[in-house]
C-alpha cells in the first residue's frame, strides 16, 4: 500500500486518475461492444420471431466472445489497388475519438476522468473527427461503393451536428456551463427531458443519424452499398468498425441521459447503476428502430435535417432564450 | 374482335395473306405469313392498334429458318401469329426494334442461338451466352459461329467518360436478387443510363426440352421460377394438353386452381420480403416466411416437394388431395386474412415506406405495349389485364374473382395490387375448395409415350410475375420439336433501364425490388 502511494506521489494524483481513468474506459468499450453485438442479436432475433444466438454459453451470452475471437483468427485481406497507408489508418482512426468522448461523461457523481469546463465541446469536436476516418476508409478501399458510402457520410453528418449541437445549446442557456457535471447537477429536481421534450427529440433523431443507424444508416446501405465504406476491411479491421459504432451508440445515449434523463440521479440506488439503466434503455430504443424501421433516402435525410430539424430547433433555441430572459 | 382484325388486315394490308386458325386448338386466332418486304408493314399495323409483342422466337425447320411473332391486345383477346421464313445459310431478318422495344432482347437472343442477323439493329450483342460458345445452340444442324459473332461475344466493356462512372450491380449484390447485373453509368448518386447483362444463370431449359421426351420434362419448368413452380409447371402441362387434345376431369382443374393460388400467395409473400429488404427493413423478410412456411407445409402434404414442385401431369395430377388438406388450408385462409391485416398496419401506412415508394418508378400505360410487361406491373398502370381472366384455364372460368387494379403505376401501386392479390387469391382457394367436384384426378387413355400430332401451339397462364407462355411445336415423335418460353420477368426487366434513367441509385433498387425479378426465370 505505501509502495502505492508513493507511486501515487511521485507522478501525482491527476495523473494516476487519468490513468486508471483511461483503463476503466478501454474496459468499459470492450464490454460495451460485447454485451450489444449480443443484445443486438437477441433484440433482432425476438421482433424478427426467431430465438437468436443460444448455444454459446447461457442465452448464448458468451457468443460475442467466440465471435471476437473468429474476427481476430481471420485473415486481413488487404486489396491490391488499395491505398495502403490510408486503408490501414482508418480503422485505427475511428477509434480515437470514441475513447476521447468517455473522458468528459460522468458516470456518477465521482465517476468521471475528468471534469472540463468545455465537456461537452470536447464530445462534438472529436465525434466530428469520426466523419474523417470514414471518409479516409472510403477513399483509401478505392472502391466505387465505398466512396459513394463515405460521400454520404460526409454530407450526412455534416447536416446532423448542426441539429445535435442546437438541440444541446438549449440545455446549455438552462445551466449556463458546458461542463456535464453542472449539467446533471442541475437536473436534481426535474430532468430536462421534461422542460426541453422538443430538444430532446431532436438530439435523439440527430444522434440516430450521426451513428449510422437505420433507418438514417445511408453510408452503409447494403441493399444499395453492399456495405459502404467497409466494403473493403476484413477481419478486425471491419471488427473495428463495429466496436466504434457499438460504442458511438452507447455515447450518443450516454449524452442524452447526461443531458436530459438526469444522468446518475435516481432515488434508491447508487447513480451509476441509474446512469446504465438508462443510457441502456436508449440504446435498446437504437436497436428497437433499427429493425422495424425502412431506410429513408438520400435526398429525403438531408431535406429533413435542413428543412424540418434545423429551423425547428433555432426556434426552440429561440422560445428557451427568451423564457430564460422573462 | 378477331374478326374486325380479319378484316382491317385484309384493308390495309394488301397482298399479305391472313388466315383465322381454330384457337381452340392452337392457341392463336389470327397467323400471317409475311415476307421480308411486308414484314414491317404487318408489325407497323398492329403496333397502331395497339398490339403488344407477346413473344417472338424463331424455330429451325432444316431448310429454312422461321421467325414467329405473337401478338396479343391488353384490351381483349387477338392472339396473331406472324410468320417470316429466311434463308437458313445467311439468315438475315429486318429488325423490328424500332417499333416494339423488347424486340431488342429477343432479336439478340435469337441472333446468338440461331445466328439470325437483324438488319438496323442497334447492338446486335450477345445477351446470355459468354466465352466458349462455338455454334450456334438451337440450330438443328452444327453450324460453328461466325468470325465475326465470335467479336461479339462477352463485348460488353463500358467506355470510360468525363463527370461519369460506372457501376456494376451485381452479378454478386445483396439487392439483385440473385445473379442479374446491371451496369450503371452514375453522375453522383443520379443513374445516367442503365443497362442490364444478362446469362449468369443461363441453362438452356430450351434445348433440353428438344432432348427429352415430354414426361422428363416435367421437371424442368419448375427450376425456372422457383418461387411460383406450380404455375409454370401448369404452363408446360396444360400447352402440351392442348396439342394433344387431352380433356382434364374437373376435379383436376379445381385442384389445379387451388394449389396454383397457394403457390401465388406464397410467391407473393417472398416478394414483400424482398422488397421490403431492399428498402432497409429487414424484419418483414421473416414475418412473411412465418406465412409461407404454412404454405409450403399444406403444399408438400400433396406434391410430396416443398419449391420445386412437379405435381401436374398430362391430363390430370400426381396426387389427390385429401381432407387434411382441406383443413389445413382453410385454417390457413383465417388465419392469412389476419396477418394481411397486420401488413397493412406495420408496412402500408407506415411514413418512411410511403415516402420511399410513391410517384417511384413510375410506368406509363401508353408505354406498356412497346415492352409487352405483364403481371402485376401492366395491372399497377390501371390495365385490368389478366390471363386467368381474358384466356381461361383450369377452372378459373367457373369462378368469380375480380382484378385489383393500381392508377399510377408507381411502386406504391405495384405493392398494392400484390397485396390486394393476395387476399383475392385467398378467395379463390374458399370458392374452389366449396365447389369442389368429386371424380377421378386423372385424364383416360393417356398414353405413356405421348406423340402429339403434327404442329404448333400457344399456350399462356397468368404466373405470379405475369403472362408465362409456351409455344411447342411438334414433329410427331415423342420429343418435342422445338419448345419456346416467354417469361414475364423478361419483358418486366426489359422496362428498367427507362424507369431507372434519371433517379437516385436507392429508388433505382426499390424499382428493381417492385419488378418482383426471378434470374432463373429470366436466363431460363
Amino acid at each position: 500500500m505505501n509502495e502505492l502511494n508513493n507511486i501515487i506521489s511521485i507522478i501525482g494524483k491527476e495523473t494516476t486518475r487519468a490513468i486508471i481513468g483511461l483503463i476503466g474506459v478501454m474496459v468499459l468499450v470492450v464490454i460495451n461492444a460485447l454485451i450489444l453485438t449480443w443484445a443486438e442479436r437477441k433484440v433482432a432475433g425476438h421482433m424478427q420471431r426467431r430465438i437468436a444466438a443460444k448455444e454459446v454459453g447461457p442465452f448464448g451470452l458468451i457468443q460475442p466472445i467466440a465471435d471476437s475471437i473468429k474476427l481476430l483468427g481471420k485473415e486481413l485481406i488487404t486489396p491490391v489497388n488499395v491505398e495502403r497507408p490510408l486503408f490501414y489508418l482508418a480503422p485505427t482512426l475511428i477509434f480515437v475519438p470514441v475513447l476521447v468522448s468517455f473522458v468528459v461523461i460522468p458516470f456518477g457523481s465521482y465517476l468521471q476522468v475528468k471534469d472540463i469546463n468545455v465537456g461537452i465541446l470536447v464530445i462534438l469536436a472529436f465525434s466530428s473527427l469520426s466523419v474523417l476516418s470514414i471518409l479516409i476508409a472510403g477513399w483509401g478501399s478505392n472502391n466505387k461503393y465505398s466512396l459513394i458510402g463515405a460521400i454520404r457520410s460526409v454530407a450526412q453528418n455534416i447536416a446532423y451536428e448542426i441539429p445535435l449541437l442546437l438541440s444541446l445549446l438549449a440545455v446549455v442557456f438552462m445551466v449556463n456551463s458546458l461542463s456535464l457535471k453542472d449539467i446533471v447537477e442541475a437536473q436534481r429536481g426535474l430532468w430536462f427531458v421534461i422542460l426541453q421534450p422538443f430538444a430532446f427529440i431532436v438530439f435523439f433523431i440527430a444522434s440516430v443519424a450521426e451513428t449510422n443507424r437505420t433507418p438514417f444508416d445511408l453510408p452503409e446501405a447494403e441493399s444499395e452499398l453492399v456495405a459502404g465504406y467497409h466494403t473493403e476491411y476484413s477481419g478486425m479491421r471491419f471488427a473495428l468498425f463495429f466496436l466504434a459504432e457499438y460504442t458511438n451508440i452507447f455515447i450518443v445515449s450516454a449524452i442524452a441521459t447526461t443531458f436530459f434523463l438526469g444522468g446518475y440521479q435516481g432515488p434508491i440506488l447508487p447513480g451509476i447503476v441509474w446512469f446504465f439503466i438508462k443510457t441502456y434503455f436508449l440504446v435498446f430504443v437504437i436497436l428497437w428502430m433499427r429493425w422495424t424501421f425502412p431506410r429513408v433516402r438520400f435526398d429525403q435525410l438531408l431535406n429533413f435535417s435542413w428543412k424540418v430539424l434545423i429551423p425547428a430547433s433555432l426556434v426552440n433555441l429561440i422560445i428557451t432564450g427568451g423564457m430564460l430572459k422573462l | 374482335m378477331v374478326k374486325k382484325t380479319l378484316e382491317d388486315i385484309k384493308n390495309t394490308l394488301k397482298g399479305v395473306d391472313a388466315s383465322e386458325i381454330s384457337y381452340a386448338e392452337r392457341g392463336y386466332h389470327l397467323a400471317i405469313e409475311a415476307q421480308k418486304g411486308s414484314l414491317i408493314g404487318v408489325v407497323e399495323f398492329f403496333a397502331d392498334k395497339g398490339f403488344y409483342l407477346a413473344d417472338l422466337c424463331c424455330v429451325d425447320y432444316a431448310e429454312y429458318l422461321e421467325l414467329v411473332y405473337l401478338f396479343n391486345n391488353f384490351k381483349e383477346l387477338c392472339r396473331v401469329k406472324v410468320t417470316l421464313k429466311v434463308e437458313p445459310d445467311k439468315p438475315v431478318a429486318p429488325t423490328i426494334s424500332h417499333i416494339y422495344t423488347m424486340a431488342h432482347w429477343y432479336e439478340r437472343e435469337i441472333h446468338e442461338f440461331f445466328g439470325v442477323y437483324f438488319e438496323g439493329h442497334q447492338k446486335l450483342t450477345y445477351l446470355f451466352l459468354h466465352n466458349g460458345i462455338d455454334c450456334y445452340p438451337l440450330r438443328k444442324n452444327r453450324v460453328p459461329v461466325t468470325d465475326d459473332d465470335k467479336k461479339l461475344l462477352d463485348s460488353f466493356k463500358p467506355e470510360e467518360e468525363e463527370d461519369a462512372f460506372f457501376i456494376n450491380l451485381g452479378p454478386q449484390h445483396p439487392s439483385t436478387h440473385g445473379v442479374l447485373r446491371v451496369v450503371l453509368k452514375m453522375d453522383g448518386e443520379y443513374i445516367l443510363s442503365a443497362e442490364p447483362v444478362l446469362g449468369y444463370l443461363h441453362r438452356m431449359h430450351e434445348k433440353m426440352a428438344e432432348n427429352r421426351s415430354y414426361q422428363q420434362f416435367l421437371p424442368n419448368p419448375a427450376r425456372m421460377d422457383y418461387p411460383g413452380a406450380l404455375l409454370f409447371n401448369l404452363a408446360h402441362v396444360a400447352a402440351v394438353e392442348k396439342l394433344c387434345g387431352i380433356e382434364v376431369p374437373e376435379r383436376a382443374q379445381y385442384i389445379r386452381t387451388i394449389t396454383c393460388e397457394l403457390n401465388r400467395i406464397s410467391s407473393h409473400l417472398l416478394w414483400i420480403g424482398a422488397f421490403l429488404g431492399d428498402l432497409g427493413g429487414l424484419t418483414p423478410f421473416l414475418y412473411a416466411f412465418d406465412d409461407r412456411e404454412n404454405i409450403l407445409d399444406i403444399l408438400e402434404s400433396a406434391t410430396g416437394s416443398r419449391l420445386t414442385y412437379c405435381y401436374f401431369r398430362f391430363g390430370g395430377l400426381y396426387n389427390d388431395i385429401d381432407d387434411t388438406f382441406i383443413d389445413m388450408t382453410k385454417k390457413f385462409i383465417k388465419r392469412m386474412h389476419e396477418r394481411l391485416g397486420m401488413y397493412e398496419k406495420l408496412i402500408t401506412k407506415n411514413v418512411i415506406f410511403i415516402n420511399r415508394v410513391r410517384g417511384i418508378g413510375i410506368l406509363e400505360q401508353s408505354e406498356v405495349p412497346k415492352y409487352g410487361c405483364s403481371g402485376p406491373i401492366i395491372r399497377s398502370t390501371g390495365m385490368p389485364f389478366d390471363i386467368r381472366k381474358v384466356e381461361p384455364y383450369a377452372a378459373y372460368d367457373k369462378i368469380d374473382f375480380e382484378i385489383p387494379t393500381g392508377k399510377t403505376g408507381d411502386n406504391m401501386d405495384r405493392y398494392m395490387v400484390r397485396m390486394k392479390e393476395m387476399e383475392i387469391s385467398l378467395n379463390i382457394v374458399e370458392k374452389a375448395i366449396e365447389k369442389l367436384p368429386s371424380g377421378p384426378i386423372n385424364a383416360e387413355k393417356v398414353p405413356k409415350k405421348l406423340k402429339p400430332p403434327k404442329g404448333d401451339v400457344y399456350h399462356a397462364v397468368e404466373s405470379t410475375r405475369g403472362e408465362t407462355g409456351v409455344y411447342i411445336v411438334s414433329d410427331e415423335s415423342d420429343k418435342p420439336y422445338r419448345m419456346r418460353w416467354r417469361v414475364p420477368s423478361f419483358s418486366n426487366l426489359m422496362t428498367f433501364p427507362a424507369l431507372a434513367q434519371r433517379t437516385l441509385l436507392a429508388d433505382a433498387i426499390a424499382t428493381m425490388g417492385s419488378f418482383d425479378l426471378v434470374i432463373p426465370e429470366i436466363d431460363r
